[in-house]
């Protein structure tokens, strides 16, 4: 865990090995900072400015809001595993445990210790928006990952669409699954979170290309398996007839999978989930295991966020605002290929 | 059910001559009655199947249990905590560490079945133990002492799992779990009742053996009713404010162990929340956070009347943030008649 605690040596040594960087971003000697930043030139043109090439060291700050979702967990992993193969990058991780203003400081003790990029993924956009900004307008080059902040004070945004992905979920369920009609119960993700809206709205979008398919039952398992096994027993016990579980994340699905084979139903229904994290207790494995029918990738961003740092950073290119990641569809057929494609252990 | 007449009932029938004519043998038995309400709402309000009621369904009825189970083992330790006046934070997060290292054991360790539930149950126990320890020793609240816990548990949790949960499989050889721990998983007596649900049962029973019959009982009521008087009566204050907290945390060790059996998987996040739960069961039961009055009974009926409430709602299908307010006056209520029956003493 030592790749969590802050680095002493990466900010000396950023600083030592690219001259250039000294006046642009190493704070470390003088960490008002306003004062680092001479040129008053924005984020987006510093880093450009700020490029040393392929002979620099870099470090990087990535400020997550909450490692305990394996999902966040899981982008951080994949943040240290590709940087890993990156010789010149160096990697400090925060995490801000749900909590805003743990988040600010967390990025305010980054740039005192001089990062060179940032990789946020905000908790909240709000609360978030103007640290962001400032580090932006310090000449830092910042990545925002997965939630947006309010403001286009950052360099590139990365992150999947719900909605997309909740579409290809009901349109999977709409061809493959049931083109001849039939009963869907829907579990879903922590009330009021946007992925729980986008990823339902997106459902009943993608199954409306066919009208005999309808939801008969909706439960609310917080993204939690435990609930979702609960809340699945009691919609197997006020409906005869189900066809297709359709849970908002994968560990909900397995939820609904351990309930219906407790009632002895398993074989009659289908469930198909939403994350495909290529982790043990990942929706991968559930696929190859053959408990659930499919799931659809979302990815973390985590690897296409160091790609993009070594374009700023060693390849001094500049870079799409935006950057929309697929889904996948994860059936028996690619589950293991992927699993393995996705740097799964 | 009919509880014995606790010391601490005896000891509130003594008091003052009454202003109010209810009866204080009500007020003992409004968790028992509030159940019976619950119970009789439940059937009222079930959705039919084919001419039957969902709700009186015994599988249902067992799942109830079974959902219960682990709620309920932790909130027979949390009666007898807060019978001395203090209170458990650390139970969710002990939970979810027994269940991360259960698995782990199992899994990563290879560690047969008898030697992790012994290990789990052991940590378990000398995480409240010490607790206990720390609280009566030190004179730091115990509210403080098992918040600090929780932290720690957690963080054990993840280190040892590495953030992510470690899934089961069954089967001989290494890697694999014995198939033995599967049946906390599975049903008995011709796959009708759930495992879970007969320890739930065994714990309680000797919870309300033990309340009715031994020392240890009578001096739990009278370090929580007077503690100085306890103490000067010769009661080892210490010694039972380390038990009650050891006690506490092996059943929460225990809930955990089951927890990674039913859900087939360990993750150091579960549990969370699972401390609120257990605590409103015992507020629920009649128990008074000041200490010194209430009954493991109440807390049993308490927590039977929370699962129930959760099965009829989500029969029901109704809206999950109706859910809320419905559960939470219900608690209001139950500790509104506390502080009532409090005041005319």
């Amino acid at each position: 865990m030592t790749r969590r605690n802050g680095h002493a040596a990466g900010p000396v040594l950023a600083c030592a090995a690219s001259a250039a960087l000294v006046l642009a971003a190493c704070g470390t000697e003088s960490d008002a900072p306003g004062v680092a930043d001479t040129t008053g030139a924005t984020g987006g043109d510093a880093a450009a400015a700020s490029c040393a090439g392929a002979d620099g060291e870099y470090l990087i700050g990535m400020s997550q809001a909450n490692v305990a979702e394996p999902y966040r967990q899981q982008m951080d992993d994949d943040i240290a595993a590709a940087a890993a193969e990156v010789d010149q990058f160096e990697v400090v991780f925060a995490d801000a445990a749900q909590d805003n203003s743990k988040q600010v400081s967390d990025v305010e003790n980054f740039l005192s210790q001089g990062i060179d990029l940032l990789i946020i993924s905000p908790n909240e956009a709000a609360p978030l928006t103007a640290i962001v900004e400032r580090a932006y307008d310090e000449g830092i080059p910042v990545i925002v990952l997965d939630r947006k902040i309010e403001s286009d004070s950052y360099t590139q945004f990365i992150g999947a669409n719900n909605l997309e992905i909740g579409r290809a979920a009901g349109e999977y369920v709409a061809t493959e699954l049931l083109p001849d009609g039939g009963t869907v119960a829907e579990l879903k993700g922590l009330p009021g979170s946007t992925p729980a809206q986008e990823r339902a709205d997106g459902f009943r979008e993608g199954i409306a290309s066919n009208a005999n398919i309808e939801i008969v039952a909706e439960g609310v398992g917080d993204w939690l398996r435990d609930l979702g096994q609960s809340q699945a027993e009691a919609i197997l016990q006020a409906n005869d007839d189900i066809d297709v579980f359709y849970a908002h994340n994968d560990p909900m699905a397995e939820g609904a999978y351990l309930a219906a084979t407790a009632a002895g139903r398993e074989g009659e229904i289908s469930f198909i989930g939403i994350d495909a994290l290529p982790i043990p207790s990942g929706g991968i494995k559930a696929v190859e295991e053959g408990r659930l029918s499919a799931t659809f990738v979302y990815p973390t961003g985590g690897r296409e966020a160091i790609a993009t740092a070594e374009e700023i950073l060693v390849e001094c290119a500049d870079v799409d605002k935006e950057q929309v990641l697929e889904t996948q569809l994860v059936t028996q057929e690619n589950a293991a290929d992927l699993y393995a494609e996705l740097g799964g252990q | 059910m009919t509880t014995a007449a606790t010391p601490a009932a005896e000891q509130s029938e003594a008091g003052r001559p009454r202003r109010f004519q209810i009866p204080e043998r009500f007020f003992r038995l409004q968790s028992y009655v509030a159940l019976v309400l619950v119970f009789l709402a439940a059937i009222a309000v079930s959705p039919r199947r084919g001419g039957d009621l969902v709700f009186l369904n015994s599988e249902n009825l067992l799942n109830i249990v079974r959902a219960t189970s682990e709620i309920g083992i932790i909130a027979v330790g949390m009666t007898f905590v807060i019978l001395i006046g203090g209170i458990d934070l650390s139970v969710g997060a002990i939970l979810g560490l027994s269940a991360t290292g259960a698995a782990s054991l199992l899994m990563v360790s290879d560690v047969g079945v008898v030697p992790t539930v012994i290990v789990i149950l052991g940590l378990g126990l000398a995480f409240g133990a010490a607790q206990g320890l720390i609280s009566a020793r030190l004179g730091i609240q115990s509210f403080i002492v098992t918040l600090a816990g929780l932290q720690i548990a957690r963080g054990l949790a993840r280190i040892w799992s590495g953030g992510q949960g470690v899934p089961l499989a069954y089967g001989d050889g290494p890697g694999l779990a014995p198939e033995t721990f599967a049946l906390l998983n599975s049903r008995t007596f011709n796959g009708t009742v759930p495992i879970p649900a007969l320890i739930f049962l065994a714990v309680a029973v000797i919870a309300l053996v033990v309340v009715r019959n031994s020392v240890f009982a009578r001096h739990v009521y009278a370090v929580g009713g007077n503690e100085r008087a306890a103490r000067l009566s010769g009661v080892r204050v210490t010694r039972i404010k380390v038990a009650v907290f050891a006690l506490s945390g092996f059943l929460a060790a225990l809930a955990g162990i089951i927890h990674a059996g039913q859900l087939n998987q360990g993750s150091p996040n579960d549990g969370s929340g699972y401390e609120l739960d257990a605590i409103a069961a015992v507020v629920i039961g009649g128990t008074s956070l000041m200490g010194g009055v209430g009954t493991v009974a109440g807390t049993l009926a308490g927590a039977l009347l929370l699962g129930i409430l959760n099965n009829i709602l989500a029969l029901n299908n109704i809206d999950a943030n109706v859910q809320l307010l419905i559960k939470g006056a219900i608690i209001i209520v139950a500790a509104g008649i506390q502080a009532f029956r409090s005041q005319r003493r």
